[in-house]
């Protein structure tokens, strides 16, 4: 018994040693400027070379386990980002960048969005900034790294009905 | 007694685990290589591990649509037949682990077995990327492979013999790379597409088609074809360095030869852009494959007038 308590326990360790080494990530814009894109971009080149804390950037949402998105959510990509979402396997992580990200920042108000990622998707780490520049981007990872190592795992979160209300005006439905 | 002699040799060493931690350590040696050439500082020395481990800890998601027991056996096909042919490679530098006549070609079948696992687990899934990159992949399997097999094969006429311990042997007084430079070359480039490496990388260009014919895999069986991938590149990098750059005959030996193949190997990565599928087909077929059989004829056109 108490072995396998320690067992686990050396398991558990090693699994959360290696997901702070190894944060994959994957990029979406669901509908900003590209400012914020651009600044992401920035990230990964050389200058800042994301590589040496392990970042890298996958294509399919399925090998990523860190999704990095930009732009207050437009009614058309709400569909979109939860598809995306909900492809990628568990544990994942959100990283919402930029003003717009958080509350809709300069589009907030208008008709077509739906203000902030966290209207739809569950977010672990909100990096503030229009747009923010690569270190904070680059903190923002670490913050969310400092979060795993603490042990605060996230909770598998399932997408349902209630939890992810359509907006007025759009068909109801997941994606 | 020689049950364990078998078993130690199957799960520590050639096979299995020693071979699964130097894929892994070569693997980082070339992403770091690369790295440093593009001015980057490079990813830390265990981030393979952390890579691995990671994946192996995932969520595996069944893709809608495939067919469920391909999709789960064919990352262990292709880790196995990888790893399975270490066993004929003089690894490190010592004697293969078994041999008989001829295992030069089943070394090289086992190691065409990752890429048609990966062609086939690309080919099982319903998704379009990983149709493109499959098919994308099988066309560079029959591209490189003709080349590939006939540049080893060169060493092979010389030495007189289909058996890689024999040829070790041989080359330790006959440096290939001086009689063959063409194989060598030939032999070297074709390692490079078989792992897929730039500029040989269109069946995984992830700027068009995501990830190619991994782009349904995620967690254990990413990290087992990962995994593969890794030691694949350790037993090619073997064989060519036994092959033409004077045998292999003591671990230093092999550390110094290897690492100086791999040099060279993440340069010309760095160093090149991503070629068409069709000028991968076409550099192979008109170029690769007549190179070497010109120099098989020169080579036994020297033989003869010799004897
Ligand atoms: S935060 Fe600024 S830069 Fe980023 S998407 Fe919004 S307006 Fe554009």
């Amino acid at each position: 018994m108490d072995i396998n308590k320690t067992w686990q326990g050396v398991l558990d360790q090693v699994k959360t040693w290696a997901r702070v080494n190894s944060p994959w990530a994957i990029h979406y814009n669901s509908g900003s400027c590209n400012g914020c894109d651009i600044e992401i971009l920035a990230t990964l080149t050389p200058r800042y070379d994301a590589e040496r804390l392990g970042v890298k950037l996958e294509g399919s949402p399925r090998h990523a386990d860190v999704l990095i998105c930009t732009g207050p959510v437009t009614r058309q990509s709400r569909e979109r980002l939860i598809r995306i979402y909900d492809q990628m396997p568990e544990p994942k992580f959100v990283i919402a960048v930029g003003a717009c990200a958080l509350s809709g920042g300069a589009f907030q108000g208008c008709y077509n969005i739906m203000g902030g990622i966290d209207e739809v998707i569950p977010v672990d780490v909100f990096v503030p900034g229009c747009p923010p520049r690569p270190e904070a981007i680059i903190d923002g990872v670490v913050k969310l790294l400092g979060q795993l190592q603490g042990g605060v795992s996230a909770e598998p979160v399932t997408l349902t009905e209630e939890s992810v209300p359509a907006p007025q005006g759009v068909k109801p439905g997941l994606a | 007694m020689n049950t364990l002699v078998a078993f130690l040799t199957m799960v520590i060493f050639p096979g299995g685990l020693f071979l699964l931690f130097v894929g892994m350590m070569y693997e980082w040696l070339d992403r770091k290589l690369v790295a440093r050439f593009q001015n980057r500082i490079g990813p830390r020395w265990f981030q393979p591990i952390a890579d691995n481990v990671k994946l192996l800890a995932k969520e595996e998601v069944l893709p809608e649509g495939v067919h469920p027991q391909l999709f789960y056996v064919l990352p262990v096909i292709a880790l196995s037949g990888a790893l399975t042919a270490a066993l004929y490679v003089p690894m490190f530098g010592f004697e293969p682990a078994t041999s008989f006549n001829g295992d030069l070609i089943a070394t090289i079948y086992l190691l065409s077995l990752l890429t048609l696992s990966m062609g086939l687990a690309g080919a099982n899934t319903l998704d379009r990327y990983s149709l493109v990159g499959a098919t994308r992949t099988l066309t560079q399997l029959f591209s490189y492979e003709a080349p590939f097999l006939l540049a080893l094969l060169g060493p092979a006429l010389i030495a007189e013999s289909w058996q890689i311990g024999e040829i070790n042997d041989y080359a330790r007084d006959h440096w290939f790379i001086l009689t063959q430079p063409i194989g060598f070359v030939v032999a070297l480039i074709g390692l490079m597409g078989k792992l897929e490496l730039p500029p040989f990388d269109a069946p995984e260009a992830e700027t068009e088609i995501v990830a190619g014919a991994m782009t349904e895999y995620s967690g254990r069986g990413l990290a087992l074809f990962h995994l593969g991938k890794g030691v694949e590149l350790v037993i090619g990098l073997s064989l060519v360095a036994a092959f033409y750059l004077g045998g292999l005959a003591n671990p230093i030996d092999f550390v110094v030869k290897t690492v100086l193949l791999l040099g060279f190997l993440a340069s010309v990565q760095a160093l090149m852009t991503r070629l068409r599928i069709d000028q991968t087909v076409g550099l192979w077929w008109r170029y690769g494959a007549l190179l070497v059989l010109t120099q098989y004829l020169v080579v036994i056109i020297v033989e003869g007038t010799i004897a």
